[in-house]
């Protein structure tokens, strides 16, 4: 059997006396897509902040591959990359900066045409020397995916990377993930878009109050058509969840 | 993730970072030092915003301490010199410090560089060693110019080297404590506020120790190289502390805060069925 690139047991987080998340157990195995569903303040970006080594665990381990570690060093983050709700982008900078920034820090860079290839495969060929900052936010969002695949790392970590995209970026990023998937990379990410994530993820988790609380998997040979309703239903789900938090909470 | 698998399995492991690979580890945190401040400075080359305000700010200073001390007696600018250089250089260290880390909040960048394969070190030489151009740079408009204003200084001329060594030690003091607490709130809340009030205390020891160099050369005092190695000393133990203190002022601990609450049921159980 072979290991995880991403195993998350026991985990928790709490910010002084509020729970965050309670007891994660969560794997994302080489060529599988994972998405993080569930309503804002559930957790979703703590969770993948905890993967990405932004964020300490209050409790539980994170192993990477065969590895328990309480660290992450440069070798551990070497193999993962991190999209961040926000873009994270230098403005003053060109996108093919940008690209060669992260390049070389890595030491295993892919070259200038190599890099070219990466915004072609988002569609930013034609911008690759305008600066980050006169770029659109789906421009930027684009960008940014291009920079987390310099070195093919075997890890991928979104945080909703189908925000602010177009109908063609939404494509081009299912385009990317799917290929992505097809090299063998393990993908977490979190999205709103139950559609969008329908049409590329292999499994979908619902967070709910800090726990996992569902989760549906695509069968195998399932069509998007037919995945689509359980994952609509798990959102819908997220839904009934939320307005059960709400009516719990006790009147003003 | 260099901890062979079976090692690992057995228990939680610390990915070591240090040992062998140290001597490979210091190039690649100075390659990565080297990247990253190359990074800023070409970003500053694009609007030149740092260095003119600093330079600008230099300039006004200048001025100023010209109109308020060009009648002072010599005995009180020897007293007067040191304080008019170092009083600039903390503001402009100041200055500099805040916009440095201020463009890495303005796009979450330097969160981005935190989930980057980079020593984290690499991040407090880089953003070190753009500080201390800049500062430096102000540095060496203001000793000509104060040396041109006031005739006591004029030792910056006869003295030249001395004068270059003091003015990059002091600043490297200055700089390096400034470095690191400018980084740790960079990804804290509280930002530019909170860094004016403790900048300024704990950099005055450097301050102080630049002063009182400075004044030693003024003054043609015959142990000032000791000055200057007291000088370099402290350099040393601030760059140091500097470089082992920096990933946890900038990210703080990473380790879990206590067993998992799995682990403490485990072991509850355990307890439980000991006779």
């Amino acid at each position: 059997m072979s290991i995880a690139p991403l195993a998350l047991q026991d985990l928790g987080k709490r910010y002084g006396r509020l729970a965050v998340l309670r007891a994660i157990d969560l794997q994302v195995a080489s060529g599988e897509i994972v998405a993080l569903l569930g309503a804002n303040g559930c957790g979703k970006t703590t969770l993948l902040s905890i993967a990405a080594g932004l964020l300490a665990p209050s409790s539980g381990t994170r192993a990477y591959g065969p590895t328990r570690v309480v660290e992450l060093d440069r070798a551990a983050r070497m193999r993962l990359a991190f999209v961040a709700h926000s873009t994270q982008l230098y403005a003053r900078l060109s996108a093919l900066e940008n690209l060669e920034l992260l390049a070389s820090l890595r030491g295993d860079a892919p070259g200038r045409e190599g890099l070219a290839q990466l915004l072609e495969r988002v569609g930013l060929s034609h911008a690759a020397d305008r600066a980050a900052g006169t770029f659109s936010r789906g421009m930027q969002q684009r960008l940014a995916i291009a920079r987390a695949l310099i070195g093919a790392p075997e890890l991928l970590l979104l945080d909703e990377p189908f925000t602010a995209l177009d109908h063609a970026g939404r494509a081009i990023l299912t385009q990317v993930l799917l290929a992505e998937r097809a090299r063998g990379a393990a993908i977490l990410l979190s999205s709103h878009d139950l559609d969008a994530v329908a049409q590329c993820c292999d499994r979908a988790v619902l967070l709910a109050d800090g726990r996992i609380a569902a989760q549906t998997q695509r069968e195998r040979g399932e069509s998007d058509d037919a995945f689509a309703p359980r994952i609509r239903a798990l959102g819908l789900g997220r839904a009934h969840a939320h307005a059960e938090a709400h009516d719990r909470e006790p009147a003003p | 993730m260099s901890v062979p698998a079976d090692a690992a399995l057995g228990g939680l492991v610390l990915a070591p970072r240090r040992g062998r690979a140290h001597a490979t580890n210091r190039a690649v945190v100075f390659r990565q030092a080297w990247l990253l401040a190359r990074n800023d400075l070409r970003q500053e080359l694009r609007d030149l915003e740092l260095v003119l305000t600093a330079a600008f700010f230099t300039l006004v200073v200048l001025v100023m301490f010209a109109l308020a001390f060009a009648a002072l007696p010599a005995a009180a600018q020897v007293l007067a010199v040191p304080g008019m250089l170092w009083l600039a250089v903390a503001f402009v260290g100041a200055l500099t410090l805040t916009r440095i880390f201020d463009r890495e909040r303005e796009a979450d960048t330097l969160r981005a560089v935190l989930t980057w394969p980079v020593e984290r070190v690499a991040i407090y030489f880089g953003k070190l060693a753009v500080s201390l151009l800049v500062v430096v740079g102000c540095g060496a408009l203001l000793m000509p110019a104060l040396a041109l204003l006031f005739p006591t200084a004029g030792v910056f001329f006869e003295r030249p080297l001395e004068a270059i060594a003091l003015l990059v030690l002091g600043c490297v003091a200055y700089c390096a404590t400034g470095t690191l607490f400018a980084a740790g709130l960079a990804t804290a809340s509280g930002k530019n506020v909170l860094l004016s009030v403790i900048l300024y205390p704990l950099t005055s020891p450097a301050l102080i120790f630049a002063l009182v160099s400075t004044r030693a050369l003024l003054e043609g005092h015959p142990q000032f190289s000791t000055y200057l190695g007291q000088l370099a000393a402290v350099d040393l133990v601030v760059l140091v502390l500097a470089s082992w203190l920096f990933e946890p002022v900038l990210v703080g601990s990473q380790r879990p805060h206590g067993p998992s609450p799995r682990a403490r049921r485990e072991r509850a159980r355990v307890q439980a069925e000991r006779p």
